[in-house]
C-alpha cells in the first residue's frame, strides 16, 4: 500500500494506477485503498503545500494521480457502499470567464474525497441553485477573479437563502477576502485550493 | 495609432518567467515540472501570435487622483497618480496573447490535464506581459517613460477599461471587452505609460507601494 501512497504523494499517475491494481489483487477493498493510502497521501501533500515545501503544480500532479487511481476503483464500488465527504457544486460566477483557479479547487476537492459538480464559468444564480437541488449538494463554491463580478456572489448567496436551501456556501478568488465573504453572508472563504478543502471539511463536520 | 503582431520562438519565452507566473517566485521547480513547462511552451508558443496597439496622446495630471488623457478624465487614484508628476503625454496601450494562443490552449484543455492547463495559463500570462515590454521597447520618443499602469491594479477601478477602450478602434487587436470589464482573450492587458521630460521613472510599483494587503502584490 505504501507504493500507492508514494505514487499519489509524488504525483505519479501511471504508478498510482499500477499500485491500485496491485492492492486490488491483494484483496484490499476499494474503500480501504482510498481511506488507507490515497486520502492520507493527498492530506500529506496538502500539508507540504501549506508549509511552503511544494507548489501548486505538485498539488495538481497529486490530484491527477488520485483521479486516475479513482477511475479504476469507481466501477468497483457499488452504490451506497462507499461514501464521499460530500457533494460540491462549483462554478465561476456570471460575467466572469476565469476558470483556472476554480478548476484547481475542484481538483483538490475531488482528490480529497468530495463529489464535485463543475458548472464551468459565467454561471447564473439560477443555475447554481438548480444544480445544487439536482445533485442534493452540501456546498456551493463560488469563484470570481474580477472586482466587477464578485458583487454577484452576494446575489447568489441571497437567492440561495431565499430559496430555503439547507446548504453551505464557500467563496474564493484573488480579489476576495474573509471580510468580504463574511459581509455577503458566505459560510466559508479560502485563499487557495488546499485551504478550500480544509474549509469544506470543516463546514460539513 | 500603431498596431503590431509578432511571433517568437519558444526559446524567446524565458522559462523562468513561466515559473514565476506559476507561483515559484525565487524557487526552481523540480525536473519533471521543468520538462512539462518546456514541452508545453514548445507546443504553444509557435502557434501564438501576440498583438498590441498603442497611441501617444496629450495627458495631464489633474489632481492627486485624476488624470486627463486625450480630453477624457480618468481616475487612477492616489497610488498611480503619485508617480505621474511631470507627465505631459501618455502612451495608451492594449496587448494580448491573442486568439491563436487561446485556441491552442483550448485544444490542450481537451486532454483534461489540469497540470498542463495550469502551465498553459501561465504561459499566456507571460505572452501578454511580453506585449507590454515590446511596446516599451518600441517607443523611442523624447523624455522619460514610466512603468506601465493598468485599470484593476493599484486601486484603479477596472471599469475604467471601458473609457480606455473608447479611445481605440472597436475590438482592438481582436480584444473584446465585456460588460463586466473582462477582456477576451483572457490573457490581455491594457493601460498606459506616462511620458514627460521631467517625469521621474519610479521603480516597479509593488516595490514602493505600502499596501501590503493588495492581492495583486508581486514581490518582484
Amino acid at each position: 500500500m505504501d507504493k500507492l501512497y508514494d505514487a499519489i504523494f509524488k504525483g505519479m499517475a501511471p504508478l498510482a494506477k499500477t499500485a491500485v491494481l496491485e492492492a486490488l489483487d491483494n484483496d484490499k477493498s476499494p474503500q480501504d485503498i482510498i481511506d488507507e493510502s490515497m486520502i492520507p497521501a493527498m492530506e500529506a501533500i496538502g500539508q507540504e503545500f501549506e508549509a511552503g515545501n511544494v507548489f501548486v503544480p505538485n498539488l495538481l500532479l497529486s490530484a491527477r494521480a488520485m483521479k486516475s487511481a479513482l477511475e479504476i476503483l469507481k466501477p468497483l464500488m457499488m452504490a451506497g457502499l462507499t461514501t464521499t465527504l460530500g457533494t460540491v457544486v462549483i462554478g465561476t460566477v456570471k460575467g466572469d470567464l476565469h476558470d483556472i483557479g476554480k478548476n484547481l479547487v475542484a481538483s483538490m476537492l475531488e482528490g480529497r474525497g468530495f463529489k464535485v459538480i463543475n458548472l464551468g464559468t459565467d454561471v447564473s444564480k439560477e443555475r447554481f441553485i438548480e444544480a445544487a437541488k439536482e445533485n442534493n449538494a452540501d456546498i456551493i463554491c463560488l469563484s470570481a477573479l474580477l472586482t466587477t463580478t464578485m458583487d454577484y456572489m452576494k446575489e447568489i448567496v441571497d437567492a440561495v437563502r431565499a430559496d430555503g436551501l439547507d446548504i453551505k456556501i464557500m467563496v474564493g478568488g484573488a480579489p476576495l477576502t474573509q471580510d468580504f465573504a463574511t459581509s455577503i453572508g458566505a459560510d466559508g472563504y479560502s485563499s487557495n485550493a488546499n485551504e478550500a478543502v480544509v474549509v469544506a471539511k470543516k463546514l460539513l463536520s | 495609432m500603431i498596431e503590431r503582431a509578432f511571433q517568437i520562438s519558444p526559446e524567446e519565452l524565458p522559462e523562468k518567467e513561466v515559473w514565476f507566473a506559476m507561483g515559484y517566485r525565487d524557487s526552481v521547480p523540480d525536473q519533471r515540472i521543468r520538462d512539462m513547462v518546456r514541452d508545453i511552451r514548445n507546443e504553444l508558443v509557435p502557434k501564438a501570435t501576440p498583438r498590441y496597439i498603442y497611441q501617444v496622446v496629450e495627458a495631464e495630471r489633474l489632481s492627486s487622483r485624476q488624470v486627463r488623457f486625450a480630453g477624457k478624465t480618468f481616475n487612477p487614484e492616489g497610488i498611480i497618480c503619485s508617480y505621474l508628476k511631470g507627465m505631459t503625454h501618455a502612451l495608451l496601450f492594449i496587448g494580448t496573447a491573442g486568439w491563436e494562443y487561446e485556441k491552442a490552449k483550448e485544444e490542450l484543455k481537451e486532454s483534461e490535464d489540469i497540470v498542463a492547463d495550469f502551465i498553459a495559463d501561465s504561459i499566456g500570462t507571460v505572452l501578454a506581459e511580453m506585449t507590454v515590454s515590446r511596446i516599451e521597447q518600441d517607443y523611442d520618443g523624447p523624455g522619460t517613460i514610466s512603468m506601465p499602469y493598468s485599470p484593476g491594479y493599484c486601486n484603479w477601478d477596472i471599469r475604467e477599461q471601458h473609457l480606455l477602450f473608447s479611445l481605440f478602434p472597436e475590438k482592438p487587436c481582436g480584444v473584446i471587452l465585456s460588460e463586466s470589464s473582462l477582456m477576451m482573450p483572457e490573457k490581455s492587458v491594457s493601460g498606459f505609460f506616462a511620458l514627460g521630460e521631467t517625469l521621474q521613472r519610479q521603480p516597479y510599483h509593488c516595490q514602493i507601494c505600502k499596501n501590503n494587503k493588495c492581492y495583486k502584490r508581486r514581490n518582484a
